[in-house]
């Protein structure tokens, strides 16, 4: 176990370097000028000279890489010309409304997927499974920015349930602010998580152990959570990790549409006003997240199943 | 010495005496009423009796303000809305926005020597900072000495040209050396670089007092959530009688336009800024709300790069500009709020009316025969570069497309990201463009735009290439010519002859659009736009009070 975590660990390292050095090379290679972007046409030659020395941007690109990867290893993520603020400090106050967001849309995603999963697997290419499947193609084909205006028109502005837009702090205030956000973003991953267990549970629900347990007379409730479900939900949990990445990728525009100051609205400012500091600096973590999600998944599984360590 | 003086809140202009000045003298198209109610709801009906105190406004915004010291500017309207709550110069952009005139801020005195050289300020009485310091000569001077260095003045360091030193003189008097006459001088310091903050706070820790800052505008900063909202409360030492009203207002970001919209719709926000041309009928026929249209100086600016030789052609460029249906364009992208330009800038002050100087009217024959005149009667093709995922710039681009293929200019349209398309621009890298997703006037006189277009050779005359010969020197005598009447004279001259030679295109000026609730009384726009928040109060604060 221990040789595998290792194994495993070395890999994350590898992953997370390639991410640094692959971010590092798009932002600095797209066109575009961080200082020009930021300083913008009213900005003489000399203070744009100024801050390119300050910013260390006329150093050659092997010189900046190591500036920030040297810099990143002990913690410092360096200084937004943007925000004029340093990054960790901007960084880190945006991590709790993404994290929060993200958290909330996973459970959501399992709420709503798993019992769709087991209706739909209860009796295989019945009506209800067809028409699960239809609602969750619809589902997943619909844009999260018309699902969040849609959820917003319904329940913002027509029932008056919650706020239209906005981030408050504290666990009401979340639950009022973060709700709609977040069914917008679960919605599109509970459709992966329906389709993927419910096949995984049509596939466990054939075979012999379970056959064995429904001919020891034990009631098809009991067979469907006690025994099929252990076993369908693995592969799952694997999609589930897998797709941390795609709601990260969703959560910037759901965070656009409901007005979340988290990390995807951040993303996305920064990189159209070519921050290269604050898009390295989040592409690490929301790397890191993922990475270390799909390990402690990994490890997870791998001791539970034991094919799953010793790579068989 | 040519003494100028003037009182509380006096107009700048009309204390000088200078009859070119004021509002129909100039006879300028720009310097009519600058805010109109527009639409079916009206102005607020409950907005008749005085003003009363009170009450929380919330302002949906569509930039984030991301950064609070006005040297530091991040992120434009974002950051400067924010600002001008808090701050002010040693002179204002008329407050209420019905001129384009500057009044008194700081300072409620001034000297301005016959070279136009020395400018002498002398600072109104008892006027504190919201803290209660009062502001002295040293705060003043430190100010300018930060606005004109481009070590610190990152930003705006072009408005800062020709500044020279400051010295106090007394407590309450400070003069100001230029190196040499700038006569838009006044105009460049009544803008956010040059706000003055209180050097003794700024001194000790910069970035702490910049977080939560104060300053002598009618409000202070009370919290900042970057991403999020920054709200300001109540300077206690405000030096206007009775203003503000409102005890606090916040500023809620929101980029996207359908969340700005539905705040309001919802009674979350009171404001909105950044209504959407394409959503100005939908939200007319709204009884709760009020449509306002400020004009200001933005345009839609389509650039063009003289070093290809079709564009390098004068009847080229007429012909274009006769084939644009400006007319179509408003209705159909504008729903008819934008203004047909008489000028390739946007309006600004001393700008001649359309009756003198006229527009170029929409006539394709006209068109035609230009082309036929031109090195290219048979026509050529070009691209059109503009930013990808803003209102309305697919929509015009095809238009153009449109219009300009009658006249056998064939144009392929180029959508990129809008960092891209300002960083091809730099580097000359276009044939059309729309450089700028908001191209906008920093100050409401035109020296600092026909500067950039027609005298500066650094930069290629604003990346045009464009040979302005006498056109050069006639702007450079008109940002030097410290008499206003002679700089009346001198700029209708200078925009009739631009506007013949085209060397860029002005398609349209738009107007800000915002919405806001009927119980919003009073919501000022000064003439570059800025919101006057302290002019505002709630309607709704009369039943509250007896």
């Amino acid at each position: 176990m221990l040789g595998y975590l290792l194994h495993r660990l070395a890999l994350a390292v590898v992953v997370l370097f390639g991410l640094a050095v692959a971010t590092f090379l798009i932002m600095h290679l797209v066109p575009g000028d961080p200082v020009q972007q930021t300083l913008g046409s009213r900005a003489t030659p000399e203070s744009i000279a100024f801050a390119r020395e300050q910013l260390g941007l006329d150093d050659s690109l092997l010189a900046q890489f190591w500036a920030f990867v040297s810099n990143a290893v002990t913690g410092d993520l360096g200084y937004s010309l943007t925000l004029n603020a340093p990054v960790a400090e901007v960084v880190g106050q945006r991590v709790e409304p993404s994290a929060l967001l993200i958290g909330y849309a996973l459970l959501v995603s399992v709420v709503v997927g798993i019992p769709l999963a087991v209706i739909a697997a209860w009796r295989p290419n019945g009506v209800v499974d067809h028409a699960i499947r239809l609602l969750t193609t619809f589902a997943f084909a619909m844009p999260a920015f018309w699902v969040g205006l849609m959820l917003a028109l319904v329940f913002g502005l027509g029932l008056k349930w919650f706020p239209v837009s906005g981030y408050e702090t504290g666990i009401g205030g979340m639950l009022r602010t973060l709700t709609l956000p977040a069914i917008t973003l679960g919605l599109t991953l509970s459709t992966i998580v329906a389709r993927t267990l419910r096949s995984s549970l049509i596939e466990v629900l054939k075979s012999e152990y379970v056959e064995a347990a429904t001919s020891r007379g034990l009631s098809p409730r009991r067979v469907m959570v006690k025994h099929a479900m252990r076993n369908a939900i693995m592969p799952t949990l694997t999609v589930l990790s897998v797709n941390l990445g795609l709601l990260i990728g969703y959560s910037i525009v759901v965070e656009a549409v409901f007005q979340i100051p988290g990390l995807g609205s951040l993303l996305l400012q920064s990189v159209q006003r070519r921050d290269y500091e604050i898009v390295q600096a989040i592409a690490l973590i929301a790397g890191t997240a993922v990475v270390a999600i799909s390990l402690a998944t990994d490890l997870v599984q791998a001791s539970i199943d034991p094919r799953v360590r010793l790579g068989r | 010495m040519k003494t100028t003086r003037w009182l509380t809140a006096g107009v700048l202009c009309a204390a000088l005496g200078l009859t070119a000045c004021g509002g129909s003298d100039n006879g300028g198209g720009g310097d009519a009423v600058a805010v109109e109610q527009i639409g079916a709801g009206g102005a607020a009906k409950n907005c008749t009796g005085k003003p009363v105190t009170g009450g929380t406004l919330v302002y949906s915004r569509g930039s984030e303000t991301q950064s609070l010291d006005p040297i530091t500017l991040r992120n434009g309207n974002g950051d400067i809305f924010a600002t001008e709550l808090v701050y002010q110069g040693l002179v204002r952009s008329d407050p209420t926005g019905k001129t384009q005139d500057l009044v008194g801020g700081v300072a409620e005195k001034l000297d301005v020597s016959d070279d136009g050289k020395t400018y002498t300020f002398t600072l109104r009485d008892g006027i504190k900072f919201g803290n209660g310091d009062p502001v002295t000569a040293e705060d003043v001077k430190f100010t300018l000495d930060r606005f004109g260095d481009p070590k610190i003045n990152q930003v705006m360091s072009v408005v800062a040209g020709g500044y020279g030193s400051s010295k106090v003189v007394d407590d309450k008097t400070v003069e100001v050396k230029l190196k040499e006459p700038v006569a838009s001088f006044l105009y460049n310091i009544s803008i956010f670089p040059a706000f003055i903050v209180p050097k003794k706070a700024v001194e000790a820790d910069e970035k702490a007092f910049f977080k939560k800052p104060y300053g002598t505008g009618p409000y202070m900063v009370d919290e900042f959530v970057r991403g999020s909202h920054v709200t300001f409360v109540r300077n206690p030492h405000y030096w206007e009688d009775g203003k503000p009203y409102l005890d606090k207002i916040r500023f809620n970001f929101a980029s996207d336009s359908n969340s700005r919209m539905l705040a309001v719709k919802n009674g979350q926000a009171q404001i909105a800024d950044g209504v959407p041309f394409s959503q100005i009928n939908a939200l007319n026929g709204d009884q709760k709300l009020s449509l306002q249209k400020a004009e200001v100086p933005l345009f839609v600016g389509m650039w063009m790069n003289h070093q290809r030789k079709e564009l390098a052609d004068k009847n080229v460029r007429q012909a274009m500009q006769h084939a644009l249906n400006r007319e179509q364009i408003n209705q159909g992208i504008f729903r008819g709020v934008g203004t047909i330009p008489n000028s390739i800038l946007p309006a600004l002050k001393y700008d001649a009316p359309a009756d003198q100087v006229p527009p170029y009217a929409y006539d394709v024959n006209k068109a035609k025969e230009l082309m036929a005149k031109s090195g290219f009667p048979d026509g050529f093709s070009t691209t059109l570069q503009y930013p990808a995922g803003y209102d309305y710039y697919k929509q015009l681009g095809l238009l153009i497309q449109q219009q300009f293929g009658a006249i056998g200019i064939k144009v392929k349209l180029v959508e990129q990201e809008s960092a891209e398309v300002t960083d091809r621009f730099n580097k000359s890298d276009y044939d059309l463009t729309f450089p700028y997703a908001q191209f906008t006037s920093d100050v409401v006189v035109p020296d600092e735009y026909a500067t950039f277009v027609a005298n500066s050779p650094d930069i290629d005359n604003f990346f045009t290439h464009w040979d302005s010969g006498e056109i050069g020197d006639m702007v450079a005598k008109f940002t030097t010519t410290p008499d206003e009447a002679e700089r009346a004279k001198l700029w209708p001259e200078i925009q009739k002859a631009m506007l013949d030679e085209s060397p860029v295109i002005n398609v349209m000026n738009v107007p800000y659009v915002n919405v806001h609730g009927k119980d919003v009384c009073g919501t000022s726009i000064n003439a570059l736009g800025a919101d006057h928040l302290e002019d505002s109060w709630m309607a709704s604060q009369t039943a509250a009070k007896p």
